[in-house]
């Protein structure tokens, strides 16, 4: 039995007969220089017969597979009749090179451009320049590209799949895929993902002695198991019918929990919303019966670029999260960095005690235009369907009282300006410090929701790092304090008519749920994939 | 000269797919059709030219079109980029 680990596509698990592809190795051929017109005239017949054999992979692919796969072979199409490439061709031979050469020169040129350009779905394309160079060379060294022929289903091995590779497999025949190399963006991987079927991609050298064993691969775990026990297999058999079972049955019962209220027994209704990186997430969390979002994090967008998000962007994606959720509300929180969230182009000086220092709020108090940029895009985003604002870092009253006035402010110029907006959005903000838990009564007075950060609440409590592994057990081992905040915040916001949820990872932990309903907490925003859980666990509390 | 600018907003960038498309667009011209991105120059009818850039989302390029066919080139360019490179 052998154990290897790798990067697991997909979920899926699948067992069955190892077999290795073979392809011939690319080094330097021994130079077989003739003249310059005669090297030229083979490498243009080369070109001719990779273009025909080009052109009807492509159609295979196409009627095999499907329009998708098929561009692929486009591309190398265009590749092959590209100027630049062929140019470098051209230049090595005229130099003295044989054709062979020229083209594994060329190739080589381009591939560490591609590569250098530091970007991992450009630098996976450099595997189809070498794919069309290895495609010449079989020409030009008068090599046949045979198909594997296999005739019952397998788990294909290869150190690397090129497209020209998989659309000569027969694809009913494989089970899985293994790649000694490769990410998540290679070729096999998206071809894994389209048939899908797993796939463990960066396994690292595996032994050819394995072809034709028996093995389990688990692309959720990211192993494979050669020559497995037999009382593994049957495990792994177990799991792999249980999974199914589980998914079966947690799909149906997601479909009769969407659209019910989450009520305790006593009767406390609790809002399940999720917590969101981007818009494009809403889909998901209302797909697992979001009645809201309770958290729509705004820094990927700041942190996607290399500049500040114009007012536009920032509109288009909060516009597309509040109409995904129709009319459900959206709580956006402005603009979280500095501590473990730095942005180069914000150029915040480095600091002793980031997250004792410059963050959140802090920064957008000071830099007003970036933030006033953020708040009107909300606004203008708010026309339609329900969108929140709410501000992170709050430690005082007068922290809310500047915001406020800077969010009139901007409600008055887009009111000049003839923009649609809801004029009522309501603010809130987040429980993350000490301070803000128990200033609540105050901090009520000013806005209408409040929720907790618990990560940072644990952190800030505790004075736990939450990045150092020394320590962070701490925050696990001590709950009480933090619970005895928010049980405070909660008594405090609803005697001042606002309303309170939880937005960290507490809201997720099941074995607090009750506790939470014993407070009060009227939502509880988690990410998607646990939505379905924490409505059922409310529904059970007392 | 024309010339105008475009923001990137499909999340892979400049990948071989579009970068083809532009390609053969761009080869309908007899015009000079460079883009640019930083300082980065790119042949817009080279597919590894384009490709090369290392235009990813949201980078902003700038494409200048000089010669007998400008005007056509640029409505038929611009088509090209926001149906291959926005959003999607």
């Amino acid at each position: 039995m052998k154990i290897y680990s790798g990067t697991g596509i997909g979920t899926k698990k699948t067992s069955g007969v190892l077999r290795f592809y073979k392809s011939d190795g690319q080094s330097a051929y021994k130079n077989n220089f003739t003249t310059c017109e005669n090297e030229l005239k083979r490498l243009e017949l080369a070109i001719k017969e990779v273009k025909k054999a080009l052109e009807k992979m492509h159609k295979r692919a196409k009627s095999h597979i499907g329009d998708e796969e098929a561009k692929i072979f486009e591309i190398h199409l265009m590749l092959l009749e590209d100027e630049d490439l062929m140019e470098t061709a051209h230049l090595e031979i005229s130099q003295g090179m044989c054709a062979e050469n020229a083209v594994l020169e060329a190739s080589d040129k381009y591939c560490k451009m591609l590569k250098a350009l530091n970007d991992e779905y450009l630098s996976e394309r450099a595997k189809d320049i070498k794919d069309i160079a290895s495609q010449l060379l079989n020409v030009l060294s008068g090599k046949d590209v045979s198909e594997s022929i296999h005739t019952s289903p397998y788990i294909l091995v290869a150190e690397d799949l090129t497209p020209s590779q998989t659309v000569m497999l027969d694809k009913d025949m494989i089970l899985g895929f293994v790649t000694f190399f490769g990410t998540p963006s290679s070729h096999t991987a998206i071809l894994a993902r389209a048939m899908g079927i797993p796939a463990l991609v960066g396994v690292g050298d595996i032994d050819m002695e394995h072809d034709g064993e028996f093995c389990l691969l688990d692309s959720e775990k990211g192993e494979l198991i050669v020559n497995p026990t037999d009382n593994e297999i049957e495990l792994f058999k177990e799991r792999e019918k249980e999974e199914n079972r589980i998914a079966k049955e947690h799909e149906s019962y997601l479909r009769s929990l969407i659209n019910k209220p989450a009520i305790s027994k006593n009767g406390h209704r609790v809002l399940i919303y999720a917590n969101i990186g981007s818009e494009k997430e809403a889909e998901g969390a209302l797909l697992n019966g979001a009645e809201g979002i309770g958290l729509l994090r705004s820094e990927m967008m700041y942190l996607s670029l290399d500049r500040y998000p114009t007012e536009d962007e920032l509109y288009y994606a909060y516009k597309e999260a509040v109409t995904e959720m129709k009319g459900r509300r959206v709580i956006i929180r402005t603009l979280d960095i500095g501590a473990d969230k730095q942005i180069p182009y914000f150029n915040i000086q480095k600091e002793e005690n980031p997250a004792l220092g410059y963050r959140g709020v802090r920064i957008c108090l000071d830099r007003i235009d970036v933030f006033k940029t953020q708040l009107r895009a909300i606004l203008r985003a708010s026309a339609f369907g329900k969108a929140s604002i709410m501000l992170p870092m709050i430690v005082s009253e007068n922290e809310i009282v500047k915001c406020r006035e800077l969010l009139e402010e901007c409600k008055n110029e887009l009111f000049e300006e003839n923009y649609a907006f809801d004029s009522k959005i309501e603010l809130g903000i987040m429980i993350e410090t000490p301070a803000s838990a128990v200033m609540s009564d105050v901090l009520a007075k000013h806005v209408s929701f409040f929720s907790v950060g618990t990560n940072d609440l644990t952190q800030y409590t505790l004075a736990v790092d939450r990045q150092n592994p020394k320590v962070s057990h701490i925050g696990e081992e001590n709950r009480e304090p933090i619970l005895r905040l928010i049980g405070y915040a909660s008594e405090q916001i609803h005697k001042n008519g606002g309303w309170i949820g939880i937005c960290g990872e507490l809201g997720a932990d099941l074995t607090l749920t009750q506790r939470f309903v014993d407070m009060k907490i009227d939502e509880l925003s988690v990410s998607s994939p646990y939505l379905l859980g924490v409505r059922k666990r409310v529904g059970e509390c007392e | 000269m024309e010339q105008f600018t475009f923001i990137i907003k499909d999340k892979n960038g400049m990948h071989a797919r579009p970068a083809g498309a532009v390609a053969n667009c761009a080869k309908k011209y007899k015009s000079d059709i460079k883009i640019y991105k930083n300082e980065k120059e790119a042949n817009a009818k080279r597919l590894l030219s384009l490709m090369s850039l290392g235009a990813t989302y949201n980078s902003e390029i700038v494409i200048k079109i000089e010669g007998e066919d400008e005007k056509e080139a640029l409505t038929d360019i611009k088509n090209v980029l926001s149906e291959n490179l926005s959003e999607g």
